[in-house]
């Protein structure tokens, strides 16, 4: 194994630079979190907005995630903090402000998605059965769809925390204080790669295992209720 | 039926594309990628790793080559020595393990000497004498390097500027806005996330001759080391060590290192 070239004494080097690296851990936790919120309620709007039959509706929405989804989180987030926010306000909010946004605005994009085609799976008979008890659409949405759609909904978004907080490393090209950075200057300082990269990785992964764990037990929580509908009536509706 | 042959004519006219570009492709680099000796007809040829993101010593220009003061010196230096170059643009970081896998027989890419370096890497003699300017907005009242301690600073991240400033205001102060180049450093400045810019001064230099309109100012500080750059060896590798350490020594004595950088290299 000449490739896997570790020393060990570098762990204490690293251990010196642990004020960097916890600061690291809070900013990349809360960044990812506060976007994952943003996006998630941005990204309702945006994936019922794809559902509307109103164009003035249809339209902005399907281009807002037709430019975020197709273009690269990188270029947006260069793009967002370097030219956008400088140019509305005539100066530079600081990374945190920009991650937040830049992040978010991107997350709402595949989060609408996942949102529309949360609600298109629920068969049309759920709606028509709703409003034919005299609901409105709006609370047969609140009250019949989305709690099921909810469901099927809950593991595509905990990929897309997962993914937002691996994601959120990018936000080193316009210098956030976050685990990569703190590895970097690690890195920079003692011209060895191995271990402060190694490290990051391992927080990361730390980070996502956590993430992970949660989602899944909100998957359990949502799931423990929920019986398909159809497999429920199969039996029932072949007798008859 | 009709759609299913058009796709497959679509999926027949990518798969041939992306053919025909790989062979044009590989075909180009495919002769320079042996590192291995170099040694062909009594000419050695040595690979030179950069980062040519570092305009004015490296960048690259419109059509990809790599140019800046450093090449010019380095294109000197093997003329004078008697080798033939090639460049690669490696990037910043990875140049260090490229040098070290023997990737690239030596790096130039403004790269300070330092004692730090020297314990892992061998560096030729100085090259070219750097040292850090300051860049604030016009009407900033900063004056001297000292009194940033409580400002926030822009620098490239890993540079002696990042090292300087860090040793200003601390190794993990967070009033450092460490950006990943120069020039996102100093956009760093001009949109008011920092106070001042710190970074070598060819770069800053260049930087406000190429933008007249941004109203900047610099500010030299005399508490600066001055710094050198040198040619970065595998660490042991005398031979090419030697070579280089040779054709600096020539265009030092016969003034073309002069002509290129403009000043004398005590």
């Amino acid at each position: 194994m000449d490739f896997l070239d570790i020393r060990w004494d570098m762990w204490g080097v690293i251990w010196n630079y642990r004020e960097l690296f916890i600061r690291g851990i809070g900013i990349t936790v809360s960044l990812t979190l506060i976007s994952y919120v943003l996006g998630l309620v941005l990204g309702l709007f945006v994936g019922m907005g794809k559902l509307s039959k109103k164009k003035w509706l249809y339209y902005p929405s399907k281009y807002y995630v037709d430019f975020f989804r197709g273009t690269p989180l990188l270029v947006q987030i260069l793009l967002i903090h370097t030219a956008v926010i400088p140019g509305i306000f005539g100066q530079s909010l600081g990374y945190f402000t920009s991650g937040v946004i830049a992040l978010s605005l991107n997350s709402a994009a595949y989060n609408a998605e996942i949102i529309r085609a949360g609600i298109q799976s629920i068969e049309k008979g759920q709606m028509e059965a709703a409003r034919s008890l005299g609901m409105t659409t709006v609370i047969a949405m609140k009250n019949i769809i989305l709690p099921q759609a909810f469901r099927r909904m809950v593991p595509p978004l905990g990929n897309e925390l997962i993914a937002l907080l691996k994601d959120s490393s990018l936000l080193m090209v316009i210098a956030a204080n976050d685990i990569l950075f703190a590895g970097k200057v690690v890195a920079g300082a003692t011209l060895r790669f191995w271990e402060p990269y190694i490290m990051v990785a391992i927080l990361y992964l730390c980070l996502t295992f956590v993430l992970g764990k949660l989602i899944s037990y909100v998957e359990k929580r949502f799931s423990n209720s929920y019986i398909p509908m159809q497999r429920r009536n199969v039996f029932s509706l072949r007798r008859s | 039926m009709k759609k299913t042959g058009r796709f497959l004519l679509l999926g027949v006219l990518l798969v041939s594309l992306s053919v025909v570009l790989f062979g044009c492709g590989t075909k180009d680099s495919g002769s320079s990628t042996d590192v291995g000796e170099g040694e062909n007809e009594g000419v050695r040829k040595l690979i030179v790793g950069t980062d040519a993101t570092y305009a004015p010593m490296e960048s690259m220009d419109e059509k990809g080559n790599i140019v800046g003061i450093d090449i010019d010196i380095v294109n000197a230096i093997a003329e004078a020595a008697g080798f033939e170059i090639e460049f690669k643009n490696i990037g910043w970081e990875p140049l260090f393990p490229a040098v070290d896998n023997s990737e690239v027989h030596f790096a130039v890419s403004s790269i300070t000497i330092t004692e730090e370096r020297q314990k892992s890497y061998d560096f030729t003699d100085p090259y070219f004498s750097a040292n850090q300017l300051i860049l604030v907005p016009e009407d900033s009242s900063v004056e001297s390097f000292a009194e940033l301690k409580d400002k926030r600073v822009a620098v490239q991240i890993n540079t002696t500027g990042h090292i300087v400033t860090k040793g200003l205001l601390g190794d993990t102060s967070s009033k450092i806005v460490a950006a990943e180049t120069m020039p996102l450093a100093i956009s760093e400045m001009i949109n008011g996330n920092a106070d001042a810019a710190v970074g070598d001064n060819a770069v800053i230099i260049d930087y406000k001759a190429n933008n007249p309109k941004v109203q900047v100012k610099t500010i030299e500080d005399a508490s600066f080391e001055k710094e050198y750059y040198g040619l970065m060896v595998k660490k042991g590798n005398t031979e090419v060590l030697e070579l280089l350490n040779k054709g600096i020594q020539i265009i030092k004595d016969n003034g073309k290192l002069k002509e290129i950088t403009g000043f004398d290299l005590e």
